[in-house]
């Protein structure tokens, strides 16, 4: 039962509980849709650079999570450092950590077979992520590692009669700040239109001096970034982390990589979100086993009726 | 890793099957998952079970023989365990205690059948097992439907007019819910949602808030631990202060951990944890066992064995005879309310145990779990 006497003001809570269950459904929506777009992101500037599906994208997330629980419980970084900047560190440390990860995945796994037939590059990514999730089970074992419960504040906000807890507010608001710095980056610095030369035309963007190599370095250092980050929120939201989380992650985001047209970064957000809130309306008004059927069948419609996705329109300004 | 554990198995049967041959003993067979994922519950089962043969030779055996128990590794694993059935009827068992999994117990039965042993199962739940008309197939376990009832039943003792039934889509979880849901509209308890979550997920909001729009008076939970303790914690979240039951899946201390403070007033229901076990004879048993092994058995699954190992005595020395088919027919007739590790043990036709196992417990404010009274 919401508190119906604090907040009077609300025209909305005056409402009636159909649309207040239809809010808190959005809003549950958009923060597991915030995670998608991060991830997708992953998978679409690998994707736009090299036409590329990192398979093991959705391992480094995971990564990300474990490697941020190990640091939290081993550097008592948010008992030394205090709550906010604590948690700051941790997310430039895992940041780095994973966008190292990504870089040497890129090496080993990758760069070899860069003149390859496309289908060598694929199975190369399929045993990445097989090797990257057996690994971490090697290490942490086979069960659920927890994050410790205490770190978080964990405040609920009411807002307008809907209990939003403050923390997936700043899951959001984190997932979107990033999300439009590395659109801004892409869009406005050099560096970013070396990589959009590089998606374009990898010959012709090294005839224009550009050093692909290295362009594709950033792209898998900045994407795992994104991911591992994305594997932290999770872990430090949701407190439970496994080694094939990465797989269901992995495949969400990938699919709304896909929705929003991949290759283009704000399609990657566009679909990630749309995705998570397709995911929670159908739940909430079709059925809850059939959330995931339903989230794909609205991907097949969208893609007989736009075959690049909702932004895609990119790829056919290439030919 | 299958080669020196199959060289382990063929050494250990080696080592127990010369010396059989020596003394004029009555044979029990336990088969038992020593090695695999489930090898601290087969560990479990054989330290019991010789303990208990152990005490049982101090009293003078059976029909006036010594009591030797042979043990078998099954591995977990269905085949193994059918090479480890045909290696116990070669053996000359008069009984079989045995095993932990569903599966794993299933690829045994017809060998012990058609060889005429008794076999009584100690884990396996899944209700198929006996019903497929075995007459010297028992078990010491809980059928999966006999939980259906008792969560039905539990949730009208505690007052409950209007339930959420929630699942996972698996076999088991779904096959309890769906027992439940049934008995619960025949007591005329209104089941206000019936639905199904996807596992290995870690945002439920968008379930829980449905759920909490079908507004309920409390939700049965019919799958695993780390979804309770998900769906617990994401509750307390939204401020919701509903009461949550959940099955026997959830019975794990890794809910604490992932549930934290909101794992606290959560019920589920399973068989009594060893340290519960109320009667005399358990409690003495139990320390017995703490003063020869130093710890606990590790769950009520190993316990089962013992009281399978006790059946298949009481069976041999009622019927007088270590023949399969006249024990059986004891088992079946004659064993009324004998006194079990785990409370009063019948058969019914079928095999399966008469009488309630499934207790209620509760999770307390610091994350234990307390058994509640019947």
């Amino acid at each position: 039962m919401p508190a119906s006497g604090i907040s009077p003001i609300s025209p909305i809570h005056s409402a009636s509980p159909l649309v207040e269950e239809f809010l808190q459904q959005l809003t549950n929506g958009l923060a597991v849709g915030g995670i998608y777009a991060l991830i997708a992101l992953g998978y679409t500037m690998v994707y736009g650079v090299l036409k590329l599906i990192n398979f093991a994208h959705g391992d480094l997330f995971t990564y990300g999570a474990y490697l941020g629980l190990t640091l939290l419980t081993s550097l008592a970084l948010t008992d030394r450092l205090g709550f906010a900047l604590g948690v700051l560190v941790l997310v430039l440390m895992v940041m780095g950590l994973v966008a190292v990860l990504g870089a040497i995945l890129e090496r080993a796994a990758y760069r070899p077979l860069r003149e390859s037939p496309r289908l060598s590059a694929v199975v190369s990514a399929l045993g990445a992520s097989i090797f990257l999730q057996n690994t971490l089970m090697l290490i942490y074992g086979a069960r659920f590692q927890v994050y410790p419960d205490d770190i978080l504040p964990t405040a609920t906000l009411n807002v307008l009669g809907l209990y939003v807890p403050l923390m997936r507010v700043l899951i959001v608001l984190a997932s979107v700040g990033m999300m439009v710095a590395l659109y801004l980056f892409i869009q406005k610095t050099r560096i970013g239109a070396a990589i959009r030369a590089a998606a374009i035309d990898q010959g012709a963007a090294r005839l224009m001096g550009i050093d692909v190599n290295r362009v594709i370095l950033l792209v898998f250092l900045l994407g795992p970034a994104l991911g591992g980050v994305a594997g932290l929120m999770v872990g430090l939201y949701y407190g439970q982390v496994n080694f094939t989380m990465g797989w269901v992650y992995g495949m969400k985001a990938f699919t709304a990589a896909i929705l929003g047209g991949i290759g283009n970064i704000p399609g990657a957000m566009v679909g990630g979100l749309l995705l998570g809130v397709i995911e929670a309306l159908g739940a909430a008004y079709v059925s809850i086993a059939w959330k995931d059927a339903i989230a794909f069948v609205v991907l097949i419609l969208i893609l007989i009726v736009r075959p690049t996705g909702l932004l895609g329109e990119r790829v056919a300004d290439k030919i | 890793m299958k080669k020196s554990l199959l060289a382990m198995v063929a050494a250990l049967s080696l080592g127990l099957g010369g010396g059989a041959q020596a003394a004029d003993t009555v044979k029990i067979g336990l088969m038992a998952p020593l090695t695999g994922s489930w090898a601290s519950e087969g560990q479990g089962m054989k330290k019991i079970v010789e303990l208990l043969a152990e005490q049982q030779n101090a009293k003078g055996g059976v029909l006036g023989k010594p009591i030797e128990v042979i043990v078998e590794d099954d591995g977990g694993d269905p085949r193994t365990a059918s090479l480890a059935a045909q290696r116990l009827t070669t053996k000359g068992v008069a009984a079989v205690v045995g095993t932990y999994g569903s599966s794993v117990t299933e690829a045994s039965q017809a060998i012990y059948d058609e060889a005429g042993i008794p076999q009584i199962a100690n884990g396996s739940t899944a209700i198929r097992l006996t019903e497929k008309g075995y007459q010297k197939f028992f078990r010491t376990a809980p059928r999966d439907d006999e939980q259906g009832r008792m969560a039905a039943q539990t949730i009208e003792k505690l007052g409950f007019k209007k339930v959420a039934i929630l699942h996972d889509s698996t076999s088991y979880a779904k096959g309890l819910a769906d027992e439940a849901n049934a008995l619960l509209k025949k007591k005329g308890v209104e089941v206000v949602f019936f639905d199904a979550l996807t596992p290995k997920e870690s945002d439920y909001t968008a379930i829980l808030t449905k759920l909490k729009g079908a507004n309920p008076d409390v939700v049965l939970f019919t799958g695993y631990y780390p979804e309770a303790g998900l769906l617990l914690k994401q509750k307390k979240g939204m401020n919701w202060n509903v009461p949550f039951i959940g099955g026997d899946a959830t019975n794990n201390a890794d809910l604490v951990k992932i549930a934290g403070k909101a794992a606290e007033g959560f019920y589920f229901l399973s068989p009594p944890q060893p340290q519960d076990l109320d009667t005399p004879d358990a409690k003495a048993f139990l320390a017995d066992y703490q003063k020869k092994y130093n710890e606990l058995p590790p769950s009520i699954w190993a316990v089962l064995a013992g009281d399978g190992f006790r059946v298949a005595v009481a069976g041999i020395e009622g019927a007088k005879s270590a023949d399969g088919a006249k024990s059986a027919g004891y088992l079946h007739k004659d064993l009324k309310n004998f006194p079990g590790l785990s409370g009063s043990i019948a058969f019914d036709a079928k095999g399966d145990r008469e009488g309630e196992v499934y207790r209620l417990y509760k999770v307390d404010a610091d994350g234990n779990f307390v058994m509640q009274k019947k």
